[in-house]
């Protein structure tokens, strides 16, 4: 009874160390990716999009960050036990297969994060402290509270990416950033972002970072804008500079992965 | 002596769920004794105590929360002061439905994987006599003692490893159980069939995708007809005086990629009448004949008695997930009329027998094709209500709205997702995001009345998100509905005005009902997680 509770015990101790380690995916080759596209083509398309990019059911896959996982094996998980509570269903194609999705899904974020910036990191830091970008983002611990966070832009926008976001950031917005503007009945004017709306108050953080809702029956107007608070930079600064701004947020990878 | 005597008398008293109370379900609004109320799916309760005057009264009286992170799309049933509810993936609970406190709790174990298309959901129960029936995620049906919460029998439907799953409440016919099974993403081949309600013995099977030699077979091309689809996953309606069952089917598989399967591919995206003896059919009804779009019309069957050009009939009313609201005979199958009641871009008119006359390039391709409505239709499966007071049919709509259809080739293969396409939108099908930031212009759900000749709208309630949740009409004129927002409301029925809503988080997805706890009306709705019960403030 004894040696059977000590085998026990280091049997557990064994798994917990197991799981201190980061599970490495073990196909990763050319050609188990391509299998891993055609699985995704097959299984997951219909509700992730044929690029992985979102579909009507499913969110993006391609961004290389995800909500659910932080790792490989957290995908694996992911994909093997579905997410509760939600479309996303468990599936029980065999371990390889599954492997062969993730090696895939990794694959769209790498390609896309391959690229290298063309300009000088250190005079980028120099300009955007310049620029005075943290009067409206927030990045190492400092800046305007109602700004998005720039301290590990770099893990997620790809170069190019963040070469658009300085240049046209218009060009893409996600809806928690389009301006929003109301005309209280009051005669007050509140400008902000929309957070959250349903049919009866939509939730705002209005210019200086402060949480509001608003009952929308004492709204006289209001707009939205599909439109992003950040000027153009391409008229601010010359196309080198941009480059060394970029070249900058780029090495500005945190400790995401 | 007198002990046992009482004891007697208390078991002779004791109230069984006779077929006669079902087939009177509506003459006893105390109880909601089937999913959809009563045979006829009308959504409608005699009771009147909570009027538009005093529906600002009314309180929270309890809340059940479930285990589950589901989504809880069960309806309750009610059954002298007894509530009996499903909770995902397949546990019945019986509670008080005075205080909601429980009185057991039945647990069907499943096996680790199973394949349900969005989400391992049951939407609730059948009761007669003392039994209850629950279909299960591994397609089974289960009968469970009413009083003890313990299985009396189960039998195999189908296999489902093949991607059969049943999320429906079973409906009940004299003595049988009748269901239909979920997997139309999934290459199945979809039937109805009907079980001895004592044995669990099946009486009958009607197969909604014809095999070879059977009428309707010649409606697939090749062999397309082996994983054609054809799911029934909500209840069905029942008339009396016909004999008829009625069903709404699903989507012909694969779902977007309609050149693997050529043809019409009857009996999907239809409305079915058999024979609730037999399990023949009597006629039926193809709303999207070759779907392209993944509309299954799995819809509740509204049967109504109502006067149409100067006559009464005996209808039946649909409003479809491809944006067209239907009037039929129900007697004949005959189709009357049919009219959009939300933007749409993919037919250009019905022709006289009721068949869509498409609009060319509307249908799914490799680059996308942007259609309306969208892939979750104009309605879906969510209940319509239809009030004998008002004479009016009450839904709720996505209306505004596209998707863009995607079309790829695939193979089928067994247990795996055979939809051959995709679908982008920004009005999201299945949404467990708190937060709501779509692009308003993008679509908006409307709680609507419709002429239930003409289809004509009467009035409308606009919502910012749209709603899957179910509609309830009283003899007070009172129109309970739920919404994604987390919103309850009660509208008034005549005009659309809002009378009274309460916050509670998270999505409705399953219908509100109505019924009395000692004499007083109480009503539920399952939002979230949860099952809320109000009543008048006492
Ligand atoms: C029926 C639709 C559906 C199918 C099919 C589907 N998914 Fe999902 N998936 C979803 C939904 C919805 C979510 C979002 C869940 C949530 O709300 O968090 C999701 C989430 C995920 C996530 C987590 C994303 C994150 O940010 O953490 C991963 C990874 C994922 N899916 C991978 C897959 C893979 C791989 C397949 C195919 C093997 C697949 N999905 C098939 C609907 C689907
Ligand atoms: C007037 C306020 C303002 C200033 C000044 C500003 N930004 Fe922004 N920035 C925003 C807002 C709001 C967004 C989010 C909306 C969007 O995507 O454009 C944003 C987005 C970004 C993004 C894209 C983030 C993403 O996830 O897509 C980057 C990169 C960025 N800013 C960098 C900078 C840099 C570098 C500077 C200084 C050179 C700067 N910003 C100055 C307001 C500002």
């Amino acid at each position: 009874m004894k040696v059977m509770t000590l085998a026990a015990l280091s049997a557990a101790a064994a798994l917990a160390q197991h799981s201190d380690t980061v599970l490495v995916n073990p196909f990763q080759t050319p050609d188990d990716r391509a299998r891993g596209a055609v699985f995704f083509r097959s299984q997951c398309a219909s509700c992730h999009g044929a690029d992985a990019t979102g579909g009507a059911g499913g969110p993006s896959l391609a961004t290389g960050t995800f909500r659910h996982a932080a790792s490989d094996e957290g995908l694996f998980k992911v994909i093997t036990k579905g997410v509760p509570g939600t479309p996303m269903p468990g599936f029980s194609m065999n371990g390889r297969e599954i492997w062969q999705i993730v090696g895939y899904l990794r694959s769209l974020s790498a390609s896309r994060m391959a690229e290298q910036a063309a300009g000088d990191a250190a005079k980028g830091r120099a300009i955007v402290g310049a620029q005075k970008c943290t009067g409206c983002h927030w990045m190492h611990g400092g800046g305007s509270p109602r700004g998005l966070d720039l301290s590990t832009i770099g893990a997620r926008l790809s170069v190019g990416e963040l070469k658009r976001a300085l240049v046209d950031p218009s060009a893409e917005v996600a809806p928690q950033y389009w301006l929003w503007e109301g005309k209280l009945k009051s005669g007050e004017t509140i400008k902000g972002h929309r957070l959250n709306e349903d049919t009866f108050s939509i939730q705002i953080m209005d210019g200086a970072g402060k949480l509001r809702g608003v009952d929308k029956s004492t709204l006289a107007e209001q707009k939205l804008e599909r439109r992003s608070a950040m000027p153009s930079f391409k008229d601010r600064m010359s196309e080198a500079q941009i480059n060394d701004v970029v070249a900058y947020l780029a090495t500005l990878k945190g400790d995401a992965r | 002596m007198r002990a046992v005597s009482l004891l007697f008398a208390a078991c002779s008293l004791y109230a069984q769920v006779t077929y006669d109370r079902l087939l009177k379900a509506a003459d006893e609004p105390g109880n909601w004794l089937t999913y959809h109320g009563q045979y006829s799916s009308i959504h409608h309760s005699k009771l009147a105590q909570i009027t538009p005057a005093n529906v600002k009264d009314l309180e929270l009286k309890w809340v059940v929360q479930a285990k589950s992170l589901e989504k809880h799309e069960t309806t309750p049933i009610v059954v002298d002061g007894v509530m009996y509810i499903t909770e995902a993936p397949n546990v019945v609970v019986a509670l008080d439905a005075a205080t909601g406190r429980e009185f057991w709790t039945y647990e069907h174990p499943l096996p680790d994987v199973t394949y349900p298309c969005c989400g391992r959901v049951n939407r609730g129960l059948a009761i007669l006599g003392n039994t209850l029936y629950l279909g299960t995620h591994d397609a089974k049906l289960i009968a469970i003692d009413a009083s003890t919460g313990q299985k009396r029998w189960e039998t195999v439907v189908t296999d489902y490893k093949k991607g059969y799953a049943l999320a429906l409440a079973p409906l009940i016919v004299k003595d049988k159980v009748i269901v239909g099974t979920a997997g139309g993403e999934l290459g199945i081949r979809g039937f109805l069939a009907a079980y001895d309600a004592k044995t669990g013995k099946e009486v009958w099977r009607f197969k909604i995708i014809p095999e070879p030699g059977e009428k309707g077979n010649e409606t697939w091309g090749g062999d397309s007809w082996k994983y054609g689809g054809g799911s029934i996953w909500l209840t069905g309606s029942y008339d009396p005086d016909t004999n008829l069952t009625y069903w709404g089917t699903g989507n012909p598989g694969p779902d977007w990629n309609p050149a693997k399967r050529p043809g019409d591919n009857l009996y999907t995206d239809s409305a079915i009448a058999l024979d609730a003896d037999t399990g023949k059919l009597k006629w039926h009804f193809q709303f999207t004949p070759h779907d392209e779009w993944d509309w299954d019309s799995v819809q509740t069957p509204v049967l109504v008695d109502h006067e149409y050009k100067g006559k009464m009939r005996k209808l039946l009313l649909w409003a479809n997930r491809n944006g067209f609201y239907y009037v039929f005979d129900r007697v004949t199958g005959q189709f009357l009329s049919g009219t959009p009641f939300v933007k749409q871009n993919w037919a250009v008119g019905l022709d006289e027998m009721g068949r869509p006359v498409k609009a060319p390039g509307r249908g799914p391709s490799a680059a996308g094709t942007v259609t309306f409505p969208g892939v979750q239709g104009g309605t879906n499966w969510f209940a319509p209500s239809y009030s004998p007071v008002t004479k009016l049919f009450y839904l709720n709509t996505w209306d505004d709205y596209s998707s863009i259809f995607f079309a790829w080739d695939q193979d089928y293969e067994q247990g795996k997702w055979y939809a051959a396409g995709g679908v982008k939108a920004e009005v999201q099908s299945a949404s467990r995001d708190r937060l709501n930031r779509r692009n308003p212009g993008a679509g908006y759900g409307a709680t609507r009345a419709l002429d239930p000749v003409t289809g004509k709208k009467i009035w409308e309630f606009r919502t910012a998100e749209v709603s899957e949740s179910g509609i309830l009409t009283t003899a007070s004129n009172v129109l309970f509905t739920g919404n994604r927002e987390g919103h309850f409301m009660a509208l008034d029925a005549t005009n659309g005005k809002l009378l009274w809503r309460k916050y509670l988080s998270g999505m409705a997805a399953s219908s509100p009902i109505t019924f009395l706890v000692n004499g007083k009306q109480y009503v539920t709705v399952a939002i979230g997680q949860a099952l809320f019960c109000f009543g008048l403030r006492d």
